[in-house]
């Protein structure tokens, strides 16, 4: 849901490459009627690709056609995008390298003076 | 339609009918009632609502709703209800057998304890036979005799009898006391007002709300509680953060809703990294602009823009970028609270999902307010503006919602008010700068104390000066005194 947002960084600044993360897993109550409002909303394939870079394969590629009421998908997805934090580490721009650091598990996006 | 009689809350006036729509619409329900018959000044309102069943629902999160009764009568002495009452017999029966109590209600009133069995009796011809439990009765009749607000009047005016639908759920205003919350700050909002936000927000389950100026994180909360799934952000990334186990993170263990508060990322947000999604990434944004009295308003960037930097700067002995540096913290500059309000709506046009809501404060200089001082965008339609006096200021929270696509082009609608600080021009918002004329106040106030007691050593010398000092006192004891009682009352 994150892309770079420095001055002038317009292309190819999606998906942040997360580098050097320390995952947590921690249970929460499933939601299923979030997880589908937010189906239309998460960039799919960015969510795979990020998540095969951290061994996270249990996403299927493509999006299954009866995602909405799927429950084995909802539950991966539920695994993934609420169960899944990140504690540290850094997102990176693919296109102008700006480091965005995670500590405590909060993102600090602020940018720099000079990419304002 | 059968009719309800509301009893709401005797405070936030304003917000009392902007709730009750809200909470019609979160929970589907067809709701009627006589406009005409609404006064800020009284607690009753009549509504037409389908069943008892339909009516309950409204009160599954009310805050400004103490209870709904399904109406049995009414008149304007306990003999003329007795007569409506007894007009429906049909009504009876079915309570003949049910286990109730009977509870003598009275607003802006008193009826001593020993009056009040002689005014039950008189409503024996029901015929329940049902056992009397005041602890636990299946069944609560009410009869309820309305004084009005006016402490001068003796006599109640109204009197109405009904059968209890139920209580609001005014109880979460002490689960969410910030008095109570392990982490809070010096702008953290009252627990009322935050929840009365959640519910002008349609919060539920399912819904993604976000707080763009989240500090301590009291929406996140409130919003979260009614089901919805919550992420804050702020400029400020130390009021996130908190001070050792205290933090938005502690308050979530403490309401047991870590699930539901998704994050708090740091940034500002004018410069928001959130993706641009065609049909709105958020349901809701419920927010508290800081409109620079206790925390002012910052944004990325220095004030003085012919020194801000373009390239990156080297830090001072390092050999590195100064941004590269973990403790890098990039220069701020203040935040006019006219420009907080017109990006938040334009931020609002862009990131909300139709039929999403804004849901934010605004402060403003009574004076100056008028209805034009708010920002306009053809997308979004104003639902609420409910006001909190503080007598020469107040804040109003204003509700929008969306009810257009944005076409990526139309930008706000003209502000009306005048944007130039020119005291000569027509008229300024009743926001604009606002911090510092909220300090003028205070300036103002003091240059007229200072008059008095040049005044008051004029007449009687330094005992005067003295008698005047304790005059302030008095008043001021006084206020505290009203403050208190006022306190007392609501809880």
């Amino acid at each position: 849901m994150l892309q770079c947002h420095v001055k002038g960084c317009n292309a190819n600044n999606f998906p942040l490459e997360l580098q050097e993360v320390v995952l947590e897993q921690e249970e929460a109550e499933m939601n299923e009627d979030f997880l589908r409002n937010m189906l239309t909303k998460i960039e799919y394939d960015a969510l795979v690709a990020t998540c095969l870079k951290l061994d996270i394969n249990d996403l299927p590629a493509a999006i299954p056609a009866d995602a909405a009421y799927n429950d084995e998908f909802l539950q991966i997805l539920h695994r993934v995008i609420l169960e899944t934090h990140i504690k540290s580490g850094k997102m990176v721009c693919p296109n102008c390298q700006h480091n965005y650091i995670i500590r405590d598990g909060i993102p600090n996006m602020l940018l720099a003076e000079h990419e304002v | 339609m059968p009719l309800f009689l509301i009893q709401f809350a005797q405070q936030h006036e304003e917000f009392r009918l902007p709730e009750l729509e809200a909470l019609a619409t979160i929970e589907n329900v067809q709701m009627t009632y006589e406009p005409s018959a609404y006064s800020l000044e009284s607690p009753f309102l009549i509504v037409e609502i389908e069943s008892a069943e339909k009516a309950a629902l409204l009160l599954n999160r009310a805050i400004l709703v103490k209870t709904i009764i399904e109406l049995w009568g009414q008149g304007s002495s306990w003999d003329e209800l007795i007569e409506r009452v007894k007009e429906h017999p049909e009504r009876w029966p079915q309570y003949l057998q049910t286990s109730f109590k009977f509870l003598v209600v009275t607003f802006g009133g008193t009826i001593e304890m020993k009056d009040k069995p002689a005014i039950i009796n008189r409503f024996a011809f029901t015929g329940f036979m049902g056992k009397i439990d005041l602890k636990n009765p299946e069944e609560e009749f009410q009869l309820i005799a309305d004084y009005g607000i006016d402490p001068n009047v003796h006599v109640a005016h109204t009197f109405y009898m009904g059968r209890l639908v139920g209580h609001g759920k005014r109880e979460l205003i002490d689960k969410f006391n910030v008095k109570k919350r392990k982490y809070i700050g010096n702008t953290t909002m009252d627990a009322e007002l935050s929840l009365i936000m959640a519910n002008q927000a349609l919060c539920g389950p399912g819904k993604l709300v976000y707080d763009p100026f989240v500090g301590t994180g009291s929406f996140l909360m409130t919003c979260a509680h009614f089901g919805a799934m919550t992420v804050g952000s702020d400029i400020d990334g130390r009021q996130i953060r908190g001070k050792g186990k205290a933090s938005i993170q502690s308050n979530c263990e403490q309401y047991d809703l870590k699930g539901r508060v998704l994050d708090a990322l740091v940034f500002d947000v004018c410069h928001a990294p959130w993706r641009r999604f065609k049909g709105g990434l958020f349901d809701a944004i419920v927010t508290d602009p800081p409109y620079g009295v206790r925390a002012g308003a910052k944004t990325l960037g220095r004030k003085d823009v012919t020194k801000q930097a373009t390239e990156p700067r080297m830090a001072v002995n390092e050999g590195v970028f100064a941004h590269t540096l973990p403790d890098y913290v990039p220069p701020t500059k203040p935040y006019e609270m006219s420009e907080v309000v017109a990006d938040l709506l334009m931020f609002a046009v862009k990131n909300l999902t139709r039929g999403g809501r804004l849901v934010y404060w605004l402060p403003t200089v009574t004076e100056d307010y008028t209805i034009d001082d708010l920002p306009t965008h053809p997308c979004m339609e104003l639902v609420a503006n409910c006001e909190q006096a503080f007598g020469q200021w107040s804040r109003r929270l204003i509700t929008m919602e969306k009810v257009a696509d944005w076409d990526g082009e139309t930008g706000l609608g003209l502000p009306t008010g005048n944007m130039n600080k020119s005291t000569t021009g027509p008229k300024s918002q009743g926001h604009f700068g606002f911090r510092d004329r909220y300090f003028a106040f205070s300036i103002v106030e003091n240059a007229r104390r200072k008059k008095e007691l040049k005044e008051a050593f004029a007449k009687g010398g330094a005992e005067g000066v003295a008698a005047c000092m304790r005059a302030f006192e008095e008043k001021k004891k006084l206020e505290q005194q009203m403050k208190e009682l006022q306190l007392q009352e609501q809880s």
